[in-house]
């Protein structure tokens, strides 16, 4: 018997060398979840219930047919570490500069991968995830699942106190291959992160119109963004086993998707409505700054309003606007400028 | 900073702005290549 509070999450922030390699000790963090189940591992049999010639319709055998692995959120308050983690492996073209001084922060600019310039394709970098209960010689639990990645992530920004008013949750996909014992030694303990909260909010501009400043200062209410990268089924002829049951070999976007919404107060001549009337577009930026070394931008280079719908938020009058991003034909769709501490984060083994 | 197809490497700005419309075209980053050494010369 164990409690789950036992449970010890690991993963790892630089990239593997192929999907079927687990990333090295040394690229590998111990970090804190909100989401406080382990990652199930689902081995599927199948039986001989449809086929004829047993004399009767009951299954006599049992086949193995695969691991049907099932998706995984972490769940964290966001930090730079994590955005920049999140980020790398679900948008995938990933620059990282080396900062200066004593303890150098890096900048990672990120931008959305492109299947007919991405050097691996429709595929994402992949990392791999440990799960670790008491390990050793008695563990209830220590594996380490290779080829995960990461399917699609939700940012959420409220206007609560503390760091709930930040969070961002990455739903994580792996393909079915793991080791066990994981042959990790995560740290003694969790790695503690730069953590933002949304009074550290130092630029919110829309579409033309200043949250921060002016006539709209004071006006957000909250935001939600999310990335969705619709990954292809990963199975096909060689793409591996384990156990004897099939696991996928690949993890290709599909039709990927960008959603920003977002609830503002109503005030006289909110420029909101008529934005979306009036098709006006232009470029969004949000900024988190919570020192020189943690930073993090969100560049949507050009947004127009789909939906602006009046609504009632806790007793105040507001306006929930969903966004359209426009593909830039020059910037492209979003881009997500991080600096942290953390060096290495989606850079290949060394 | 090399090119989608390959052919070509130069050295950008580490600014957001200078990045972001080369890496939407689908350039990537890779290591700096070396610069060749020059050997000092031995003191008269």
């Amino acid at each position: 018997m164990a409690n789950i509070n036992e449970l010890m999450d690991g993963w790892s922030y630089g990239q593997q060398t192929n999907i079927t390699t687990p990333a090295a000790q040394t690229a590998i963090w111990r970090l804190t979840n909100l989401n406080t189940k382990p990652w199930a591992k689902v081995p599927v049999n199948e039986d001989d219930r449809a086929e004829i010639g047993k004399g009767h319709e009951f299954p006599t055998q049992l086949f193995k047919s695969h691991y049907n692995m099932p998706t995984y959120e972490i769940s964290k308050y966001c930090s730079s570490e994590f955005l920049a983690f999140v980020m790398a492996f679900s948008l995938g073209n990933v620059t990282a500069v080396a900062g200066t001084g004593a303890t150098p922060p890096t900048t990672y600019t990120i931008v959305p991968a492109m299947g007919a310039t991405n050097p691996t394709g429709l595929e994402l970098p992949y990392f791999s995830f440990v799960q670790q209960m008491r390990p050793g010689a008695s563990a209830i639990l220590d594996e380490i699942l290779i080829g995960c990645a990461i399917k699609n992530w939700k940012l959420a920004i409220k206007n609560s106190p503390g760091r709930a008013s930040a969070t961002l949750v990455a739903e994580c996909v792996t393909t079915g291959q793991y080791l066990t014992p994981s042959g990790i030694t995560l740290p003694t303990g969790a790695q503690q992160l730069h953590e933002f909260n949304a009074g550290m909010v130092t630029a919110l501009t829309i579409n033309g119109i200043n949250y921060l400043a002016g006539g709209s200062g004071k006006n957000f209410v909250s935001l939600d963004a999310s990335w969705e990268n619709n990954f292809r089924p990963g199975f096909f002829p060689g793409s591996g086993e384990q156990d004897g049951f099939q696991i996928q070999g690949r993890f290709e976007w599909g039709d990927r998707s960008f959603a920003v919404q977002f609830v503002v107060r109503v005030q006289a001549g909110s420029a909101e409505y008529g934005n979306l009337v009036n098709q006006v577009i232009g470029p969004a930026t949000i900024t988190f700054t919570r020192d020189a070394n943690n930073v993090f931008t969100m560049d949507i280079q050009s947004m127009g309003f789909n939906v602006v719908e009046l609504s009632n938020t806790d007793g105040i009058a507001t306006m929930q606007v969903t966004g359209v991003q426009l593909y830039d034909p020059t910037n492209g769709l979003v881009t997500m400028s991080i600096t942290t501490p953390q060096a290495g984060i989606c850079a290949p083994p060394a | 900073m090399q090119s989608p197809q390959g052919d070509e490497i130069k050295e950008v700005p580490a600014t957001s702005a200078a990045l972001t419309p080369l890496m939407a075209a689908g350039w990537h980053q890779v290591p700096a290549p070396v610069k060749p050494t020059t050997t000092p010369k031995e003191a008269k």
